[in-house]
């Protein structure tokens, strides 16, 4: 086994990378344990071996945690937590679909569903000019009143992937579908495997703050032990470099 | 004298080697299923002294005294492959293995075998591990996971919706540190087929963390700053010494 000893700090400084990468995950996390519809992430970090030789660790994936948020009433009967399975789409300014599970929609002027972002909501259906109100039901289907009478306006869809847990973030709570977590399979709420819709409710963060913080202090931990050695094997180079003197 | 200038020297060596060991367990300490790799010192190469008879007459040949060591080195890396703690995460695909076993990974160059128990399902449906790897069944294929909300038993029975949809399968050896060598990211590869039937459980939604163990790591890591410090400190007094006698000899 050769083993450069500017090798080793090369092992030394892809821990503090990994370590500080990791902190970000968690950071982002923590700033959002009050964000409705957040999931938290976890990085998932592996050790780095180059034909047996050990290279220290390396970043591996994201991953997506999808655990359910616990639902919250509010009065807004156009705030939708889904409960189970399952993403609401919307559509982004470029004509991509992003999915996201944060439902706090409402009207605009248009009359169209819109998320808190602005986004429109997809689903099959107009809500009509002299609706007075609106109202969903576990399956999705939208209803309107007029009146004293209530239509039905059309249905929300829910969206579902072979592998959640790798879409790519957008950022405002939006993800996108990638290879690796398939593409997006829509599915009416409430049958299968996908979830129910939740009118009049939206779903917390599912951030735990206690695992957050203690993972928080094993990363901290690690990352001075690390901090360390690199420095014991820097004294080791100039130890090494001062051999010869005068 | 040159024999103890390299002596000195190769205590330098061994000691930049166990710094490499060192450090990438520190690196790995929050590495879910790592474990740590061990290395030891050993002196290589022993060479008889022997006594010159010098000007005595009729002395026979030269009398031998005993072997001196020519320096140290540090023996191949092996694998502690103690258990490391569980940490609950509450993800459905997170698997702990508490106590023997390992988990059985399809990969291009065969079966190699982890304790690191991250899954997901991939597109496919397939259960596969962070790094893209099939994990294997009892049977030595692939496990197929259908939709639906799964639920894996202590002995690897996973069943979606309450239905069975396979087992997962363990590979268990008498003898870890001799059967099996590092060989892909936190993986091992074995010289056989496994050798034990017992396997530990399988706890979902925890799982094992690295058995690095820090204050150990500290201690080992202050151990060989100073034993490199002074290996330097001999390989200089040795050069002096050398110095002194090319020097103060020529003069006489």
């Amino acid at each position: 086994m050769s083993s450069s000893l500017f090798h080793i700090l090369n092992i030394s400084q892809s821990a503090m990378l990994s370590g500080l990468q990791d902190l970000d995950i968690t950071s982002n996390n923590l700033a959002n344990v009050n964000t409705v519809g957040f999931k938290a992430s976890r990085g998932n970090f592996q050790e780095l071996l180059e034909q047996r030789q050990l290279e220290g660790v390396r970043s591996s994936s994201t991953q997506l945690l999808l655990n359910q948020g616990s639902l919250r009433y509010t009065q807004n009967p156009l705030d939708l937590a889904i409960q189970g399975e399952g993403f609401f789409g919307v559509t982004l300014a470029d004509g991509r679909t992003a999915y996201t599970r944060d439902g706090q929609f409402h009207l605009d002027g248009n009359r169209q569903i819109v998320s808190a972002g602005g986004q429109r909501l997809v689903w099959q259906g107009q809500i009509p000019a002299t609706a007075e109100e609106v109202a969903v039901d576990p399956n999705g289907v939208v209803s309107t009143r007029q009146g004293a009478t209530w239509t039905r306006a059309g249905t929300i869809q829910t969206y579902r992937f072979a592998n959640p847990t790798a879409l790519q973030g957008y950022g405002e709570n939006l993800w996108l579908s990638t290879p690796v977590s398939g593409q997006a399979q829509a599915g009416a709420p409430n049958a299968g495997n996908y979830g129910l819709i939740r009118s009049q409710s939206v779903e917390a963060s599912n951030v735990n703050i206690a695992n957050e913080m203690t993972h928080m202090m094993s990363l901290q931990r690690a990352f001075q032990i690390s901090t360390r050695a690199f420095q014991q094997t820097d004294q080791m180079i100039s130890l090494a470099i001062s051999l010869r003197r005068g | 004298m040159i024999k103890g200038l390299y002596a000195a020297a190769s205590a330098m060596i061994a000691g930049a080697t166990r710094q490499e060991v060192l450090s990438h367990n520190a690196a790995n300490m929050e590495t879910p299923g790592f474990k740590q790799a061990l290395i030891s010192l050993d002196d290589f190469l022993h060479t008889p002294v022997v006594y010159p008879p010098g000007n005595r007459s009729g002395a026979g040949s030269l009398e031998f005294i005993g072997y001196h060591g020519l320096g140290v080195e540090a023996t191949p890396e092996t694998t502690d492959f103690s258990q490391g703690p569980l940490r609950e995460t509450g993800e459905v695909l997170d698997l702990a293995i508490e106590g023997p076993g390992f988990f059985r990974l399809q990969t291009p160059d065969g079966e190699r075998y982890s304790r690191d128990g991250r899954f997901l399902r991939n597109t496919a449906g397939q259960l596969a591990n962070v790094d893209g790897y099939l994990v294997l069944g009892t049977t030595g294929q692939p496990i197929q996971i259908p939709e639906g909300s799964i639920s894996i038993g202590q002995d690897g029975t996973i069943t979606v919706n309450n239905q069975a949809a396979g087992r997962i399968g363990l590979a268990a050896f008498t003898d870890p540190e001799t059967e099996l060598t590092r060989d892909l990211p936190n993986a091992y590869a074995a010289a056989g087929a496994p050798t034990s039937q017992a396997v530990g459980n399988i706890q979902q939604g925890y799982l094992e963390y690295s058995n690095v163990n820090a204050a150990q790591l500290m201690g080992q890591m202050v151990s060989v700053a100073r034993a490199y410090e002074a290996a330097q400190r001999m390989v200089q007094v040795q050069d002096e010494l050398l110095g002194r006698s090319i020097s103060q000899l020529g003069r006489l």
